[in-house]
């Protein structure tokens, strides 16, 4: 039990990262705001970048920056880096297009409560 | 081969003039059904005499990276014969009882089409042309059994893709495990799996007859055949009393005969099954029929019975049980459509369809009691009728098996098929001679002409079955 | 020039549509220009495919490009196999019917001008999104192009004027971002492990060292199947589904149901045969959960499609239960299971976008969108309701027809290896298919039509019916080459080659 915890708080960034990615899973999950489904998409998204990064970095490695110091400098891993700019990029698109899609139902159904919306629906269907 | 293509299209062409024929020369349809109908049964005739003297008349091709392939030999010959000729007398039977009736053209259409798909049932060379065909039957013959347009005919009609389409699927199964087993799926040049043995074949074979069994109408999987018979009587009489449950029929005896071939047959444990399960059918039919009201109700569980004796015969896996289920497939199926003819004539002329009202009918109209009469004692299989001869060979065949108790099975069920439809001629004599006459007029003629020449062609093959046997004679040695 | 195009042929069939969708925007206002401009891309794009395939078909290897000159491992590499030509040949044979049905339809369904013009912007990023995915052979490039895909696909959804087409593609976008972090998860694993993007690469270090951290593999393949699952509707993953497709438009529909539902599949095909390797799958047990999990969803989803009652609704749930073949299928380790599990996606993508935009056309035309409000349409629409029908036929499998050769590869495969359940549910699932479908076809041939006014739709939308239709028939009766095409690409993905 202990190794575990221990494990645990070595690999600080991969629980939190855990941690992270349950929230927003329940978050989606169990807030009926749709604000607040796209705010646990975004934390979930977070999550995996976190877990990407986290899995490029060397303990005592340097920014990947080339210099002339001496050539057995450690450098971390510089593409998971850039692959999560990638990733933040396609997420920053889908909160944009969530946060649009958000305004229309707005405007439609004058709440942004996923199960008011729900019951209107009902309602017309029924009437 | 040209004669092959020319049978098989005969069917479908025709189909197709109907169904895109303009309006303003309706009254030409019937001739090009009697066209078609006439053409399609030549070919066919001409066909397997071909067939029969040795000729191989083979058609095949690569569609879909699959081969199908037509290639009639006695047994398919026989089939198409008895479908092409029966088609050309229901053809004119349904001019007289269509007559003013509605969608004609939907009717005339698929009866060609499935004209077309019988043969080529009857026709197939191999499993794969076997089951496309079978297919398309069903699909043919679906707007045939909702003609009415009723919501009952509509529940019928899905109750028969219901069933067939299972069937079919258990055969795709059954096809693809015979591929996937023996390579090969031709019928000719001996059984698929000549030389193969193996605990296996017990549950292949059982899924092939399942799957068959849906059409051949075998106990329980007959139950779409009573609800088929709100179809218009021409359509009961033929598709289903002879060539769609047929087309079960001769699948099941492709299946022991071609697919698996009757020694490795008699090596499975469950072909000491088999018969049986076609005597129950035979008795457990015949006792239903016994309760049903409505008169083509209770023809077609004596339908459901019949049908097992053919398989029975096939069952049996003796030679005398093949010659008499050949036979009774020639035998049976003319007189069967006699009985449902003369069903119609009486529904057509009287208007009624319950075995209750028809007390004193025979003096309205006599010449189809007299017919039905006829018929009924070749069901019971007496002489001078030629279902005597496939009884007689069916017994013949049962005996030699060793199961002499289906001999008692066929006796008893020809008992019970007088006690079913004895009473019903009697009671339709009661009374006295009546003055009127419903048979009288061109509609009446026209579905009389046929029921009359079907009887006096049994009688004929009864008093002189030399007449038939050759045929008989031919599938039996292509076999054994 | 000729000789620069055909040496960068494979970056352009990805490249041009997303190119050519930006430059639409700036011509919105003259739609026959821009119609005609999707038109002839998709047009240009089948070309490039079938160049493409023809290649590699008679050369018999994989043509390999790098993206900027960067060889791999450092670079994207796209690698052309049988596999990738197969399927950029059906994303581009499915893609010009449905545009060329999107001609003159849209405006009723979509509203004005630039709102047309920006369907088709997000209908070519589609099919450059699609396109990618079939040629890719990197792991974040994959990710990169689900992600352009699902967001294509959410806009194409919600292009709609009516409120249940914002509900349905925000339903849509949070179930799929959340398939794509998954993914995300799944390839950062593969990565945090093999230290590749490269699928060659990864996937031979994977074999060498995956002993060393089995739970890692075992979250790889997870997040993967449920992240891929979610995204093409696997059951019960796929609750977005039914509204989506049929809040969409119709030629979206088609596209988004034919194709876009296949690219996923096709990425997860890729990454479980040649990422981890059907060995790695096998030891896992994993060939076993897709088994399973199709079987279900086919019986599933055929079973929740009798009880719809709006015709788009039940050719959605249709799709769940189609899909549920192809996962059947990726379980079935053998060549006949594969070569089976790809002649279905084919089949499949040609005979939804046939049925999807026969029933656009009929709703359209009509404007009742209940099956049994359809009575007597196969009178007045004829073209229509035959186009439906050859669909319907295909779909049940009947022989003739290009679904009956897919299930019986599928059966046999099943066989092969040993799987007797799945050869019963393929069966119950045909004739489900057709318990489904057929009343719909009964209804509109056999029911007597009310005096109305019903026409078949227009020119272009009748030739992208018949064109639809006849594929399927013309699969069925001659598959030849494309069926060989498809053994090919099953030998390629179990590395027998």
């Amino acid at each position: 039990m202990s190794i575990l915890l221990e494990k645990l708080i070595i690999n600080y960034p991969y629980s939190i990262a855990v941690v992270l990615f349950i929230i927003g899973a329940l978050t989606v999950l169990t807030r009926s705001s749709l604000f607040k489904k796209l705010l646990g998409i975004n934390i979930m998204e977070t999550a995996v970048f976190l877990i990407f990064i986290a899995a490029g970095n060397i303990r005592g490695g340097t920014e990947p920056i080339l210099s002339e110091g001496n050539p057995g400098t450690v450098y971390i891993n510089p593409l998971p880096s850039a692959l999560m700019l990638t990733g933040i990029v396609v997420s920053v698109s889908v909160t944009a297009f969530a946060l649009a899609l958000i305004i229309r139902l707005h405007r439609t159904y004058g709440t942004t409560d996923a199960n008011c919306i729900a019951q209107m629906r009902k309602e017309v269907i029924d009437r | 081969m040209l004669y092959l293509v020319l049978a098989l299209s005969s069917g479908v062409v025709g189909g197709l003039i109907i169904a895109l024929m303009p309006n303003v020369i309706n009254h030409l349809r019937k001739y090009i059904v009697l066209l078609f109908s006439t053409s399609g049964m030549l070919f066919s005739w001409k066909v397997a005499s071909l067939v029969f003297a040795g000729e191989s008349v083979r058609l095949s091709c690569e569609v879909g990276g699959m081969g199908f392939c037509i290639d009639p030999d006695p047994l398919g010959a026989i089939f198409g014969l008895i479908a092409s000729t029966l088609w050309l007398f229901t053809a004119v039977y349904s001019f007289g009882y269509m007559d003013e009736k509605h969608k004609q053209r939907t009717y005339y259409t698929f009866f060609l089409m499935s004209l077309s798909m019988t043969l080529g049932v009857a026709f197939s060379g191999n499993l794969l042309a076997l089951y496309l065909f079978y297919e398309l039957l069903t699909f043919s013959t679906y707007p045939l059994v909702i003609h009415e347009r009723s919501s009952e005919a509509v529940k019928a009609g899905a109750k028969y893709i219901l069933y067939s389409l299972s069937g079919a699927g258990a055969i795709l199964i059954a096809v693809v495990i015979t591929y996937s087993w023996s390579g090969k799926l031709d019928f000719t040049g001996g059984p698929i799996f000549a030389g193969f043995t193996g605990a296996g074949f017990n549950w292949l074979l059982a899924l092939f007859i399942v799957g068959f069994g849906v059409k051949a109408a075998i106990m329980p999987l007959h139950r779409w055949l009573p609800a088929a018979m709100v179809a218009p009587t021409p359509v009961s009489a033929l598709l289903h009393a002879v060539a769609v449950v047929y087309s079960g029929v001769f699948g099941i005896l492709r299946v022991i005969y071609s697919v698996f071939g009757h020694e490795l047959v008699r090596q499975l444990r469950i072909s000491r099954v088999l018969p049986w399960i076609a005597a129950f059918t035979i008795l457990a039919g015949i006792i239903i029929a016994t309760r049903q009201d409505i008169l083509k109700r209770r023809l077609a569980y004596q339908t459901v019975s019949h049908l097992s004796y053919i398989l029975l015969g096939a069952f049996t896996l003796q030679e005398w049980g093949l010659a008499g289920a050949i036979m009774h497939m020639i035998s049976y199926s003319t007189l069967k459509i006699t009985l449902f003819f003369c069903a119609g004539i009486i529904a057509e002329q009287t208007g009624e369809t319950k075995i209750d009202g028809m007390s004193g009918i025979g003096w309205l109209l006599p010449k189809t009691m007299a017919a039905f009469s006829v018929a009924t004692m070749g069901m019971i299989g007496m002489m001078p009728l030629n279902t005597f001869w496939g009884k007689y060979y069916l017994m013949k065949g049962s005996v030699a098996g060793g199961k002499w108790p289906l001999a008692l099975v066929l006796i008893g069920s020809g008992i019970i098929n007088a006690i079913c439809f004895v009473p019903v001629i009697i009671n339709s004599f009661k009374g006295e001679r009546s003055m009127q006459n419903y048979e009288q007029g061109g509609k009446v003629n026209l579905m009389l002409a046929p029921t009359v020449f079907l009887v006096v062609t049994a009688l004929i093959i009864g008093i002189f079955p030399g007449l038939v046997w050759p045929g008989v004679q031919a599938v039996i040695n292509c076999f054994y | 020039m000729i000789s620069s195009i055909t040496t960068n042929l494979p970056v352009f069939v990805v490249i041009a549509p997303l190119f050519v969708a930006f430059i639409l925007t700036t011509f919105a206002r003259r739609i026959r220009l821009v119609e005609g401009f999707v038109i002839f891309i998709e047009v240009l794009g089948l070309t490039g495919a079938g160049i493409l395939a023809v290649n590699v078909f008679i050369k018999n290897i994989p043509i390999i490009y790098q993206m900027g000159g960067w060889s791999a491992p450092w670079g994207i590499e796209l690698k052309i196999g049988n596999l990738s030509a197969f399927f950029l040949l059906v994303v581009a044979f499915v893609s010009v019917p449905v545009s060329l049905f999107a001609v003159n339809n849209l405006s009723d369904e979509v509203g004005g001008k630039e709102r047309v013009t920006r369907f088709y912007v997000l209908y070519l990023l589609l099919g450059g999104a699609m396109a990618g995915m079939a040629v890719t052979n990197d792991l974040f490039n994959v990710f990169v192009l689900v992600e352009v895909a699902t967001l294509s696909c959410c806009g194409l959804v919600s292009s709609r004027n009516r409120p249940q087409a914002a509900e349905a593609a925000f339903t849509y976008l949070i179930m799929a971002t959340l398939g794509s972090t998954l993914v995300l998860g799944g390839i950062g694993f593969i990565y945090i492990i093999t230290g590749h993007l490269n699928m060659g690469f990864a996937y031979e270090e994977l074999n060498r060292i995956w002993q060393n951290s089995p739970h890692v593999v075992w979250m790889a393949f997870s997040f993967m199947l449920v992240g891929f699952g979610v995204k093409s509707a696997l059951f019960p993953l796929h609750i977005w589904l039914p509204d989506a497709h049929s809040a969409a438009p119709s030629p979206a529909s088609a596209i988004l149901s034919g194709v876009a539902v296949k690219g996923y599949l096709i990425c997860l095909l890729k990454i479980l045969y040649r990422v981890f390797g059907h060995t790695l799958m096998q030891e896992f047990a994993v060939h076993r959960i897709l088994v399973l999990a199709g079987t279900v969803a086919i019986i599933a989803g055929s079973i929740l499609a009798l009880t719809q009652v709006e015709l788009k609704r039940r050719l959605a749930f249709s799709t769940v239960a189609q899909v549920g073949y192809i996962i059947l299928g990726m379980g079935l380790v053998n060549i006949k299971g594969l070569t089976g599990t790809l002649f279905y996606l084919a089949s499949h993508a040609v005979i939804k976008s046939t049925l999807f935009l026969a029933a656009g056309a009929i709703i359209a035309a009509t404007g009742k969108k209940n099956i049994n409000e359809l009575a007597g349409i196969g009178r007045k629409m004829p073209i229509t309701m035959a186009a439906f029908t050859i669909g319907s036929l295909g779909l049940t499998g009947i022989p003739l027809f290009s679904g009956f050769i897919g299930k019986w590869n599928l059966i046999l495969g099943s066989l092969e290896s040993g799987n007797i359940i799945p050869i019963a549910v393929i069966i119950v699932g045909s004739v489900l298919c057709a318990a489904y479908l057929f009343p719909i076809v009964r209804v509109a041939y056999f029911e007597p039509a009310p005096e109305e006014d019903w026409k078949d739709p227009g020119f272009t939308q009748k030739i992208a019916l018949i064109m639809l239709a006849s594929a399927v028939v013309i699969l069925g009766i001659i598959p030849g080459p494309f069926l060989e095409l498809a053994e090919r690409a099953a030998a390629e993905l179990l590395m027998l080659r």
